[in-house]
Parts: structure tokens; sequence; C-alpha cells
């Protein structure tokens, strides 16, 4: 039986009079990857920012280990649409923040290696790629060790090569180290490559929740299965 | 070459730093001692309190009486008026003119001290090959003078000794930078000035008096002023202050060639136009007499009547006899 | 062989443009001294480069030069720390607090309106003639550029960058010093930069109030006798030091500014290669 992190109870979103979310729905499992997808302007940002606790709900609560989330969710880390990265520091300056001290030197040293960065220390944001940027801002994330990792559509910008590569990367760190993963994208193939769960988001709540057990395997699975899915949830968007 | 950039810049900071503490160190240095009565003297450069600063006997002897005198300098007489009504300078060293202008303004001043004049030196220069050769010769020309000072007395009376009418001439009014402009490239045809411009004139543009003091009664004399209040609690100071210039004025009547060297340096003339100047005037400094502050009175006059002055000043309420 | 031979080019192109600027300047001081030497104009009222040269070396050599010079840079940094420092701090607390900015945004900007030199009558009455009355009006001088930089720098700090120091947790310190505050710097050099232009011009005005001492003395004096010599020698100093400071803040913003300069070459770099 997994263990249950986060629960979305009821939970709505108004700005004056536009609704946004009216009743949205969603148990999120410990270290499980999830992703939410929909029509962009559907509510899904929004959640994740709530989520995070950068947005305060309007109805509803949410719950994250029998606590209600109010203000900052410090559990969680964002790895927001545009990187983020602060252009005057090098990326290990970056990747650090305010981390002191030798250990968090060579922890984000570790990180750095691990997302492929291992020579680009010294470099300034600028000097990089998009899909570098995101990877600093991957090894930002990850530097604070938070059991909720929460992607606001991070590959948006990027070409498609960059980004398949950057999908199975992400997907492999978090599997490693066993974050729980919420990932909103409008890319149903990107949820399909990358989630174990994939939840519709529509009028205003999760309307459905596609389980994905072609994910998560060594062997990137059926293509036509995917397709099959992908097909699926895409009719369920649509409909 | 990144880093030799950075040290290069702050090599120069610190530079900058250093000369401008150096600076600091300089103010300093005139700010005095502490005990001392503090007592502050307002002056422009080449008048009575000038050479009283430049022999250096004044600032001893003072000392003794228990006086820290500070000198300052200034541009023009209304400036140092304004100081003076702020409480900023004690004493003030001025021409004729402008205590009549500060009486009339409101200015509490009391005069204290008068001086010599520059009759000799104050006047209407022409040039040498002008064609104006009388003073009634005058009519119809372009004079150039600066308004509410001491020039626009001397045209006054000037036109007055010719029996000319004020609207004879036309009235070219030119701060002193201005007028030295327009007379050398000849948009006026003469110029109400005194010395030691008058001097430096005469010899670089080959130009001489018209008509001096002597003969206009524009006499040019220099006053000490002080504020009210402070002149009627401080008359034994204002008695030393007298008694100290009036020696600092024997020697320099005395010591002409050091005095034409100095001043040559300071006010950056040609020692040949600062002997001009020096010879033809005699320094001095006494208490106020009746007869000085009829001169006086004859400007208020004057100057109420050509409504240049608003208001009808009795010189004699701001006259101290110090004896 | 192509190779090295752009490259020269480009190198003899390279130094063609750093001695530019100094073109103009370099042929106006010869015209000037041929002007002179043939009598083109009266040399009462301009004096030739070498004779203002000759005179700075005179004042020079009795020591008035420099002790005027170390006078003035000490008035002007003087007010440049203290208005520079004050419009700092104003411009970082309404930068950062809306309720300061409602208490004070209004009335700095109405007092900016105020031409600063008109100000002059009021600073004698109350400061005097000495020192703070003059380094005091070129603090005021500095005060309003510093404040408008900063306030302005401050407020147009990216928000995303903001909320994600919020969101990773920075503490207020960190969030100023890793964030904000390098977010802010451009913009604050700059009115560093405008600052020190102010700074002359006004301590220029403030000298000729009673100074006896310092380079707006200098000028001042010889204008009363028309020694168009040092006049001329004051400007070229004032030009000088001008030039000088503003040498000095440029390159105080390539040193802190240097990720801009990279991130500059580099998009350069892209658009380049873009367009082959």
């Amino acid at each position: 039986m997994p263990q249950k992190l986060l629960e979305i109870n009821k939970v709505g979103k108004s700005y004056g009079k536009s609704v946004i979310l009216s009743d949205a729905n969603l148990v999120i499992n410990e270290g499980e990857f999830i992703a939410l997808v929909g029509m962009s302007g559907g509510g899904k940002s929004t959640l994740l920012r709530m989520l995070a606790g950068l947005e305060e709900t309007s109805a509803g609560s949410i719950i994250q280990d029998g606590n209600k989330i109010q203000g900052l969710n410090k559990e969680a880390r964002v790895m927001f649409q545009e990187d983020r990265l602060l252009p005057w520091m090098n990326v290990m300056d970056n990747v650090l923040l305010d981390k002191r001290g030798k250990q968090s030197v060579s922890e984000a040293t570790e990180l750095l290696t691990q997302v492929g960065l291992g020579q680009y220390v010294e470099q300034l944001p600028s000097q990089l790629s998009g899909g570098q940027r995101q990877r600093v801002a991957l090894a930002r994330a990850l530097m604070s060790h938070p059991r909720l990792l929460l992607l606001d559509e991070p590959l948006g910008a990027l070409d498609a090569l960059t980004r398949t590569k950057m999908q199975d990367l992400i997907r492999k760190v978090c599997q490693d180290k066993a974050i729980t993963t919420f990932l909103v994208t409008h890319d149903i193939n990107e949820a399909v490559r990358m989630a174990d769960r994939i939840a519709v988001i529509k009028n205003g709540t999760i309307w459905r929740i596609v389980e994905n057990p072609y994910r998560g395997k060594e062997s990137l699975g059926d293509k036509e299965k995917e397709v099959e899915i992908s097909e699926e949830i895409l009719a369920e968007i649509l409909d | 070459m990144k880093n030799l950039k950075k040290s290069f810049i702050a090599i120069l900071l610190l530079f900058w730093c250093g000369v401008a503490i150096y600076g600091w160190h300089l103010t300093r240095e005139d700010a005095g001692s502490s005990s001392l009565k503090n007592v502050v003297l307002g002056y422009q450069a080449g008048d009575e309190f000038y050479i009283s600063k430049i022999r250096g006997q004044f600032v001893k002897k003072m000392k003794a009486k228990g006086y820290n005198v500070k000198f300052k300098e200034f541009q023009n007489g209304a400036a140092m008026l304004q100081a003076l009504a702020s409480g900023n300078v004690d004493y003030a060293r001025v021409g004729d003119t402008p205590p009549v202008s500060a009486l009339a303004a409101g200015t509490k001043l009391t005069y204290v001290a008068a001086g010599g004049t520059k009759a000799k030196g104050s006047g209407i220069l022409i040039r040498k090959n002008s064609s104006i050769k009388t003073l009634a010769d005058l009519k119809g020309k372009k004079v150039a003078y600066t308004k509410g000072t001491s020039s626009q007395y001397m045209l006054l009376r000037a036109l007055k000794v010719a029996g000319l009418s004020n609207d004879d001439i036309t009235w070219v009014n030119l701060d002193s930078d201005a007028a030295s402009v327009a007379y050398s490239k000849g948009k006026v045809d003469a110029w109400a000035n005194w010395d030691p411009s008058v001097a430096q004139v005469e010899i670089t543009e080959n130009s001489k008096l018209l008509v001096d003091g002597t003969t206009t009664k524009a006499l040019n004399r220099s006053f000490i002023v002080s504020p009210t209040t402070y002149a009627s609690k401080n008359k034994t100071l204002s008695k030393l202050i007298i008694k100290y210039t009036e020696q600092d004025m024997k020697w320099a009547n005395k010591n002409h060639s050091k005095l034409i060297k100095k001043m040559s340096a300071d006010l950056k003339l040609s020692k040949k136009v600062v002997r001009r100047s020096v010879i033809r005037r005699t320094f001095s400094m006494h208490a106020m007499s009746k007869s000085v502050v009829k001169e006086e009175q004859e400007i208020a006059n004057v100057f109420y009547d050509n409504n240049i002055l608003t208001k009808k000043i009795d010189v004699s309420k701001h006259v101290q006899y110090l004896k | 062989m192509e190779n090295i031979e752009t490259n020269e080019k480009y190198h003899f192109s390279f130094k063609f443009k750093n001695s530019l600027p100094w073109l103009i300047p370099v042929f106006l001081i010869v015209f000037w001294q041929v002007a002179c030497n043939l009598s083109w104009v009266n040399e009462t009222l301009l004096p030739s480069p070498i004779d203002v040269v000759t005179n700075g070396i005179k004042l020079f050599k009795n020591g008035e030069l420099q002790e005027n010079m170390s006078i003035s840079l000490y008035r002007a940094t003087a007010g440049l720390l203290i208005g520079g420092g004050l419009g700092f701090v104003l411009g970082f607390i309404n930068g950062v607090s809306r309720k300061a900015r409602l208490l004070f945004d209004s009335t700095i900007q109405m007092l900016r309106n105020i031409p600063h030199l008109a100000l002059i009558p009021l600073i004698i009455l109350w400061l005097g003639i000495g020192e703070s009355a003059k380094i005091s009006l070129v603090a005021l001088g500095c005060l309003f550029p510093m404040y408008i930089n900063t306030y302005h720098g401050i407020t147009s700090v990216d928000p995303k960058l903001i909320e994600m120091g919020k969101s990773y947790e920075l503490s207020k310190k960190d969030l100023f010093i890793k964030v904000i505050f390098p977010g802010a710097l451009p913009t604050i050099l700059m009115g560093v930069r405008y600052a020190l232009g102010v700074m002359w011009t006004t301590l220029i005005v403030a000298e000729t109030i009673s100074a006896s001492s310092g380079i707006g003395y200098m000028s001042t004096n010889a204008e009363q006798f028309m020694d168009m010599k040092t006049i001329v020698l004051c400007i070229l100093i004032y030009a000088l030091l001008g030039k000088l400071s503003d040498f000095i803040a440029k390159n105080l913003e390539d040193i802190f500014l240097e990720w801009r300069a990279v991130e500059r070459r580099n998009t350069d770099a892209s658009e380049t290669s873009r367009n082959k």
C-alpha cells in the first residue's frame, strides 16, 4: 500500500469573478511521478503554485503529512518554466544559493556531475544553452533535498531533441533519489514518457486519472501502447 | 588583464581618497584654536583687510588680546553683506554703495569705520583716441556700468557735473566681465569703473580716465560695517580692529614695493597695473566721522531720487562714532 | 593565410577605434594653438594652449594648484559620499517597503524638482559659508540621482527571480545580497555616474560662495581680473576631473558587472552565428 504524501481536497481558486479551479481532488503518493495535463489556462500551473505555497487556495485545502499547507511549502522545490538562474552568479553559486561550507560544495559538485555539467561550474548562465541552464535549475532544486519536486513545464522552451534527453534525465534522477514529483505539462507525450500516473485537468477539476504501466521500465516500453494511451488522454481532454 | 585593470582602478581610487584627505586637512588648518573668541572678517582681494591679512601682524596682535581672527574672502560686496546679515561674518570691508543698498533692503548693519578713497582710480574710462574729450561729449554715447554698484553712482555724479540729464546717454548695464569684453570690442564708448580694473584697462587698452572721483565727488570710499547687534555689544573689539588696521595701513603706505609684489601675485595682475592703482591711493582706517556720513547720505539720496532705492535712508541712524 | 590576414585587419581597426575618441579633442587643441599663433583670436580673450599649460606649471610650482585641487576633491568626495549614501539608503528603503514609499516618495519627488542651486541663499542662511555649506550643496545635488536610480533599480528587479529566492527559502538578508542588490546594481551604478557629473557642476557653483580655496575659487578669482589663462586652466581641470571620474565609474561598472559583458558577448555571438 503506497504511503500518501499529499492530499488535494476540494480545492478551488478564483480571481475575482473568473473561476480557475472549482473542485479539484487528488492524492499524491510518496515516491511517485505524477503528471498533470490539460489545456493551457486550465489551472495546471495555478494548482502547482498552490502546492508550492506560492498562492493561496480560495476554497478547500491541501493536506501534507496531515497538516494544511499555509504559506510556503518548505518540503517542496519548484523548477519553473524559465530557468530563473541568477545571471550574476556562476553555475556553482547558483546551485549553492545560500548554502555554505565544504560539504555543500562537494554535494553541489556531485549533483552537477550527475546532470552532466561537471566541467561548467565556473561558467555564467549566459554561457550555457537552454537545456544546460535547466539542468542547473534541476541541480539547484535537488540541493535542498525536497520531498516534493514541482515541475512547472520546465522543458517547454527547449528543442525536441534536448527535451527528450532532459525528460529521461529528470525521470532517472527522481527515481534514483525517490523524490515525489509533480509535473505540469501541456505535452501529453511528455507526460506519458515520464509519469507513473497522469491526471487530466478539465473544467476546473481533476477529470480523470490514467495509470501508465509503461513508464518506469528499463525499456522504453511499447511504442504502440504509448501512443494508445496518449490518444486516450487527448480524447479525454477534447471531449 | 582583468586583474591589472582592477588594481589600476583600486590604486586610482586610493589616490583619489588620499588627495581628498589631504584637502580635508588643508581646510582644517584654517579652523583655528579654541579658547579664543572667534572673529570673522570678510574681505575682497586687494582691500584694507587683505593688507592686514598679508602683513600677518594683525592676527598676532588680536590673538594677544584674546581674539582668534579668521579672514573670509568674497567675490563681491553683495555676497559679503548677505553673509553678514546671516551672522557668518562679523565685520565686512565694503565699498560705499553696497551698505546703502543693504540698508534699504532691511539689513540691520552699522557703520563702524571709514577707510581711504579710490577717488583717483575711480571714474569713467575712455580710449585715448576717443572722440570724447570732455564730459559734455558723453551726450548720445553708450556707457557701460553695473547696476547698484559704485559705478552707477559715479556715472550719475558725472552727468550732474557735466550738466547733462540722465537720458542724454545710453546706459548699458553689464557686470564687470561682460563690460570688459564689451569695452575691448568697442561695443561701448565709455565704462564707469574703479581700480585695479581701471589701471589694467588703462594699460592694456590704451585708455585713460575722462573724469575721476576728485571731480565727480563719487569718492569710492571703503567702510567697515558690522551687524547692528554685534556692533553694539563689541565696541572694544571694534576699536581694536580700527587701531590695528590703521597700523597696517601706515605700513602699506610705506612699503609699496612689498605690497605690490604680493598683490600682483594674489590678484594675478601685472606689477605695472598694481603699482599704478596702489600709488594713486592712500590707505587709512578711522572711526566714523560726520563728513563721511554726509558722503554716504548723498549716495542714498541720489539713489533714492533715481528710483534705484525704493526707501529713503537716514544713514546717521546706522553709524557708531567710536572714540 | 587568409585567416591571418583578416586577423591583422581586425587588429588594425581595433587600434584605430581606440584612438577615435581622442581625434576631435586633439584636433581642436591643435587648431586652437594655430589660431593663436596666427593671431586669428585675441590672446587676451583666448590664451593659447601653451600659455595655459605654462600658467598651470607656474601655479603647480607655487603649490596653489595642488592645494586648490585637493580641497575641491575633498569637498566633492565628501558631498558625494553623504548625498549619494543618503540617496542610496532612501532609495533602498522606498524600493523595499511600500509604506515608506507612500510616506516619502511624493515628498522627495517634489523636492527633486527644485533646482538645487536655487537653494544657495537658504543654505547660506542656515549653514553659513563654511565647508558644511559647500559640502551640503554637493550632497544635495548627488542625493537625487542616487535616490532615483537606487529606487528604480530595486523596484525593477525581475519579480520572478525574487519569487524564486523566496520559494527557495532565502533569508531576507540573503535575498537582498544575492538577488535584489546584484539585480539593481546596473541601475545603481548608472546613478553613481550621474551623481559624479552633478557633483562637479554643483561644486563649481558651491565654490563661488565665499570660498578662499578650491578650483571654483581660482576660477572666479581669475574672472574678476580677466586672468583668462587661469580661467581656461580651471575649465580644463574640470573637464579632466569630469573625464577621470567618468572613467572610474565606467571601469567600476566593467568590474562589478562583468556578467553583463559576458551576456552581451554571448548574445552577440549567437546572433552572428545565426545570421551566418
